[in-house]
């Protein structure tokens, strides 16, 4: 792995007294798959926010292939249009049909013609296995799906990298494991991913680096063989058995279905 | 033709000779309900935008402006409006000519279709409605939630673009229920341009009443119109409302 | 050439006007009140005809303008109030057009009122072995106030704003008295008109603002009331 896509430098962010995030830096590689995780509002989150300046960090910078993103002449925007976003609650736009939802951005924002666009849209409905479905509204569709129609929405831009924000969290449990297939598909296929998931399941099997944070910092940061066999801090130790307790046995199935992929 | 009480009726209620008056005021009635919804549309829109998306200052005028409205009675808009080049002229000319003209009008075929009282009326009616209209719309757009508007941020599109393809095209299609309130409601508040002497269908029914005396035939025959003015409107909001929902909502 | 005497103005209509718009006002909000509250407890507990009849009521008042309400009540049947001094006959007319009028819509508030305190509650009232009319007085209704309380405020201001109307039947309310009082001299017509809804304002906005405030269930946007 060679070339930094995005680069977080130092970032604090805090929402009126309280401190959020208290210097946060990592670099992201071409086509590395990076999964934070950490204890409810740990900042994660707000971390992804930052990233692409949905919330601008109070300081620190965000670089997206050299590119600094507070820059008063870069265009927002447009840098915003080569960071995906996958939402925790899908935030699908309630008066299109799947294939409008991923075919807006191409053509609104990209600039694409029509056909073009939605040309791209089914490409990537497709992609997540959702291209029967392409005429059904957001409202029509079980949240497995409705997260496989958002994962589509990013993917259609061709970005740099995708950011997931929770993705399964506000999932059914039986739902969970066709959303998490498809994050392993691309992943495989070397998209540049951040993920922000308590999936260690998919973690163990395409993460290229973890990073645990708490409080705001980053804790510790290592390969998945590191956090599964010999985790330093105890905090990690502590968060890493509740997972176990609290969603161990679904845990156990959902990584039969990564293994067996991987196979 | 001229009926006088004694003339003998030509049917039930007696005042069939006066459908003709009484459509002519319906008429009215209709064109003072179209166009102030059509005003009090832009300007509630424009209303709903700066309250719910606006800065600090755009929205507080916005409030204020809605508050004001809905704390005091139409009529006493629509006077305030009415008087206000005839105090003006008072003040600024006192003994000369009136330096606000209140005596034009437009007509076309015989039909006068604007004069000041018609005006007046009219941007009462619009400005009114306005404050109203506003308050469902915004109703409508603090119903989407922020999610979708993160996720047409994180697509890169801009705050215009977020608004044309987010935002407005739901809020409208959300609005409807709402919104259909005012607009199947709004015939009934266009009586005030009686006040001014606009002869919309309840100043002609006053008229018929002082030629015929057959008030309690008149006025229940006259709200028995606004009724179903009023039904057939909602009606037909509805259908729309059914035609334009989005599937699965 | 000097201003307009405005506080003198304000004085004289708060004195000779406002005490009528008040009467009508109350008893136009407390004939609504019997009313609807009747026919609210008709549409939810009602047999069929009686739940068809207050639906109907309810369409047929909030369908017909105040404003020839006003006339059917005082021009329309002239004899109908023979038992009051013909000076008062107006404003008793305005208090029943009113009054009926707001009994259609107090119906709908407190008919959504009663439904979203929900069957639960009179299901848990009745296993305690209350009768269903003692499930109503102590367990449904003054929950159903409280809650209706944002969108009847919003009924009082329409009620008090509406008192407008009455007069072009020759009530002397709030602003047949400014238009008499001004009649002959157009230089104070829009003093007077500033005046009038200053007082109104007065008069609505801060009982709106306040229950409004205390927030119910109910959405009270306008003079139409909404069910979401």
């Amino acid at each position: 792995m060679s070339d930094i896509v995005l680069r977080v430098e130092d970032v604090w962010k805090s929402f009126g007294d309280l401190q959020v995030l208290r210097g946060i830096s990592f670099d992201v590689a071409e086509s590395e798959v990076k999964v934070i995780f950490g204890p409810s509002g740990s900042g994660k989150s707000t971390l992804l926010r930052c990233i692409n300046y949905l919330d601008p960090p109070d300081k620190g910078e965000i670089y997206l292939r050299g590119k600094r993103l507070g820059d008063p002449d870069t265009d927002i925007n447009k840098i915003r249009s080569r960071i995906g976003f996958v939402f925790q609650h899908f935030n699908l736009f309630a008066h299109l049909k799947a294939i409008d939802n991923v075919a807006i951005g191409p053509e609104k924002v990209l600039g694409l013609s029509k056909e073009e666009a939605r040309e791209r849209a089914m490409r990537a409905l497709k992609h997540v296995k959702m291209d029967k479905w392409a005429d059904h509204y957001p409202a029509q569709l079980s949240g497995g799906q409705q997260q496989r129609v958002g994962i589509a929405r990013a993917l259609a831009m061709e970005t740099d990298v995708i950011l997931f924000d929770e993705p399964t969290s506000a999932l059914d449990p039986e739902l969970i494991g066709e959303v998490l297939q498809t994050m392993l598909d691309i992943a495989k296929e070397g998209t540049t991913m951040v993920v922000v998931t308590h999936e260690m399941g998919f973690a163990r099997s395409v993460a290229d680096e973890m990073i645990f944070i708490d409080g705001g910092v980053i804790v510790e940061r290592g390969t998945p063989h590191h956090f599964f066999t010999s985790p330093e801090s105890e905090r990690v130790q502590q968060f890493l058995h509740k997972l176990d307790e609290l969603y161990g046995q679904t845990r156990d199935e959902r990584r039969t279905i990564a293994e067996r992929d991987q196979e | 033709m001229m009926s006088s009480p004694a003339s003998p009726s030509i049917g039930p209620l007696g005042i069939e000779e006066w459908v003709g008056e009484l459509a002519a005021g319906l008429g009215m009635t209709l064109y003072l309900y179209f166009t102030a919804l059509i005003i009090g549309f832009a300007l509630g829109l424009l209303l709903a935008l700066a309250r719910q998306y606006g800065g600090r200052i755009s929205s507080r005028i916005a409030t204020g402006y809605i508050d004001l409205i809905r704390g005091t009675p139409l009529l006493a808009q629509l006077f305030l409006i009415y008087t206000m080049p005839y105090s003006l002229n008072a003040w600024l000319s006192p003994d000369g000519p009136p330096v606000i003209n209140t005596r034009w009008s437009f007509q076309l075929l015989g039909l006068t279709y604007l004069n000041f009282p018609i005006l007046a009326s009219i941007v009462a009616l619009g400005l009114n409605s306005a404050a109203y209209q506003a308050e469902y719309m915004r109703g409508a757009m603090a119903s989407l939630g922020t999610g979708q508007v993160l996720a047409a941020q994180s697509l890169g599109m801009t705050k215009h673009e977020i608004f044309r393809y987010v935002i407005i095209p739901q809020a409208f299609r959300r609005m409807i229920p709402s919104w259909s309130n005012e607009a199947s409601y709004l015939p009934k508040y266009t009586v005030i341009a009686t006040f001014v002497s606009v002869e919309d269908l309840f100043g002609k029914a006053k008229l018929v009443v002082a030629r015929t005396f057959l008030a309690l035939e008149t006025y229940i025959l006259v709200g028995v119109v606004y009724l179903i003015l009023i039904t057939i409107i909602a009606r037909i909001l509805d259908k729309l409302y059914e035609k334009t929902k989005i599937p699965g909502l | 050439m000097q201003g307009p005497d405005i506080p003198r103005l304000f004085a004289v209509i708060m004195e000779r006007g406002v005490p009528a718009a008040l009467q009508i006002t109350f008893f136009g909000l407390g004939l609504g009140l019997l009313a609807g509250l009747s026919l609210a407890l008709m549409r939810v507990y009602g047999t069929a005809p009686m739940r068809t009849f207050a639906e109907l009521y309810e369409k047929t008042l909030r369908g017909i303008p105040v404003l020839v309400l006003i006339y059917i009540f005082t021009f329309g049947v002239p004899g109908l109030f023979w038992f009051v001094d013909p000076l008062s006959r107006p404003i008793v007319g305005a208090y029943v057009a009113l009054g009926i009028r707001s009994a259609a819509y107090q119906s709908q508030i407190f008919r959504g009122a009663i439904l979203s305190v929900g069957e639960g509650q009179v299901l848990a009232a009745r296993s305690l072995g209350m009768t269903n009319f003692q499930a109503q007085v102590y367990i449904v209704l003054p929950q159903a106030f409280k809650i209706a309380l944002p969108a009847w405020s919003n009924e009082y201001a329409v009620v008090i704003k509406d008192s407008s109307f009455a007069s072009d039947v020759g009530v002397f309310e709030i602003l047949k008295v400014s238009l008499n009082i001004t009649a002959s001299d157009p230089r104070l017509w829009l003093p007077a008109m500033l005046v009038v809804t200053l007082i109104y304002f007065i008069f609505t906005y801060p009982v709106t603002r306040y229950f409004g405030k205390k927030g119910g269930g109910m959405a009270q946007v306008g003079r139409e009331i909404v069910w979401q």
